[in-house]
């Protein structure tokens, strides 16, 4: 268990704030550009370029080892050894002041698998509030986030509980009120519904939803029938690449490439 | 290959493992059992609590004063080991490099193999002869806890290694920075497993004798260590200067109560350990 900061050599001065404005901020949330990243001499990803909008969802779909996963980290400043460049409201985030745990602040990560804290479930929602302002509204801020991620009225009565006495979709929905909590400006989040039940799964989907009316959010997922229930635009990735993008309806209804066809009708991938 | 002759091979590797572990859990067991039948005689409440405040030191009296010493110098070498221990381990999971990683095991590993009589003429050498602290409490317990360092790191490191990469990374999403995924993550997380590392490094201080020969015991002359800077006696030094003593019986029989003693407490810090690694798996 490493904490590896090696990579966050962060020109601290003359930093742009964060209220450096692209032209077109009003309407991208994110703007990424030829990305690419190796690890172990292995290229995860290249010229992944694309943008998203201020509000809605995206949705990524693709095979296993897409890249899908290491891109949510690369945006989130998770793997910060990626070449390329990432803006998040026209600010690079290289030159994010206060560094990447600054941006992971911003840019919020729900995991596929739930990781609740040891601690109540309402400590497990505070657990990034870092501020005296935020900890002084810590009870309105707890009902909110729980609200936007449908928890409210299943543990409105039992807030002092340990969180792991929760199921998994209640679990994973206390990530995303834990995330939610913080105010990202952006939510990423890795398959949520994976290994869920139906139950859970349609009411984090319905929080989701919800939730993208006011902030973007990127789903990756295996599940095509979900990427097309949450609407918004679809990216379909392949050996580390952006096969196709566009709109959900049309990406499924007439995919372009002779790769999302065979994907979207489960045929194996194969991109060379 | 028919089934019995699967089976004739199964019993025969059976009962080679057997052979060659029974007398690694037999010969302990004896030793065990020797030391609390020779020790039997002696062996009551008096003798642990009777201080020797008198010519006999030890000998004719309780064993008190070289339990407490041998307490005094463990606690002490442990709370001055661990802060460096913990720092050291955070340092290695936090901010080296992968290459400084693999120095810093190879270094600890190195250290653990050094006899301990080397630091304990270390410690004579510099603290109690250049430093000119003497033969005292400090001394000794400086020395021991250079003994007990890399253990304790090691403990240390096993214990952070063993919370899973997964909350880190929660944290680490939640935007938190190293020293709240420190104070906030790890430390409340592993606080146990890290008790049970100090427990098995207590455990530890209380068998080593040649670092604190030379740098904290006298045989005679001192029941409790006045200062810092006094010497200490202790239960390992104890049985030490009586196995000396060989000819007289009833020396022997109060060397054997000491070494019973002593066993006993090592194995109370060792079970302490286990149950606190229990409650942790609980």
């Amino acid at each position: 268990m490493t904490i590896d900061p090696r990579h966050e050599n962060f020109q601290q001065e003359a930093l742009p704030s964060f209220d450096t404005v692209s032209p077109n901020r009003e309407a991208i949330a994110l703007q990424v550009e030829r990305l690419g990243l190796q690890l172990d001499g292995k290229v995860i990803l290249q010229e992944v370029s694309f943008s998203l909008p201020v509000k809605g969802v995206t949705s990524v779909i693709g095979p296993s080892g897409a890249g899908k996963s290491s891109l949510l980290r690369c945006l989130n400043g998770l793997l910060t050894q990626w070449s390329g460049s990432v803006a998040v409201n026209g600010c690079d985030t290289r030159q994010w002041r206060g560094g990447w745990d600054q941006l992971r602040r911003h840019v919020g990560l729900i995991a596929q698998k739930p990781v609740v804290f040891n601690t109540s479930i309402r400590a497990n929602v505070c657990f990034g509030l870092k501020s005296w302002r935020q900890r002084r509204h810590a009870d309105e801020l707890v009902e909110k986030s729980l609200r936007q991620a449908a928890l409210w009225d299943e543990v409105k009565d039992r807030l002092n509980a340990p969180a792991t006495t929760l199921s998994m979709g209640q679990q994973q929905r206390l990530c995303i009120a834990r995330a939610l909590a913080i105010k990202p400006r952006m939510l990423l989040l890795d398959e949520p519904t994976a290994s869920l039940d139906p139950h859970s799964k349609q009411l984090i989907e319905q929080s989701m939803l919800q939730i993208a009316e006011q902030t973007p959010l990127v789903c990756v997922t295996h599940d095509l029938a979900q990427a097309q229930r949450l609407q918004g635009s679809v990216i379909f990735m392949c050996d580390g690449r952006i096969i196709e993008q566009g709109p959900g309806e049309q990406l499924f209804a007439q995919p372009q490439r002779i790769e999302t066809r065979e994907f979207i009708n489960w045929s194996v991938c194969d991109c060379d | 290959m028919n089934l019995s002759h699967l089976q004739y091979r199964d019993t025969i590797s059976k009962s080679i493992v057997w052979l060659l572990a029974i007398p690694a859990l037999l010969v302990p067991t004896i030793i065990l059992g020797y030391i609390f039948w020779k020790a039997a005689p002696v062996l009551d409440w008096n003798f642990i609590s009777g201080a020797a405040e008198g010519i006999g030191f030890g000998v004719t009296e309780g064993i008190f004063a070289q339990l407490l010493g041998s307490l005094l110098l463990a606690v002490m070498a442990c709370v001055m080991a661990a802060p460096f221990a913990l720092g050291t381990a955070l340092y290695y999971c936090i901010y080296a490099s992968s290459r400084q990683q693999r120095l810093l095991i190879a270094m600890f590993n190195m250290l653990q193999g050094i006899p301990p009589i080397v630091f304990g003429l270390c410690g004579l050498v510099v603290l109690v002869n250049l430093f000119s602290w003497g033969v005292s409490l400090l001394s000794g317990a400086v020395v021991l806890a250079m003994v007990l360092l890399p253990l304790l790191v090691l403990n240390t490191l096993a214990a952070l290694e063993r919370i899973p990469l997964k909350y880190t990374e929660a944290g680490r999403a939640l935007g938190l920075d190293s020293s709240d995924i420190i104070w906030r993550l790890w430390l409340p997380r592993s606080w146990l497993n890290l008790l049970t590392g100090l427990l098995l490094a207590m455990a530890r201080a209380l068998s080593e004798t040649a670092p604190i020969m030379f740098t904290a015991t006298v045989f005679s002359g001192v029941v409790w260590p006045d200062s810092l800077f006094s010497p200490v006696t202790t239960l390992q030094t104890h049985i030490f200067y009586l196995a000396q003593e060989g000819n007289d019986s009833q020396v022997i029989s109060i060397a054997w109560g000491s070494a019973a003693v002593l066993v006993l407490l090592v194995a109370v810090f060792g079970l302490l350990a286990r149950v606190l690694k229990k409650l942790e798996a609980d």
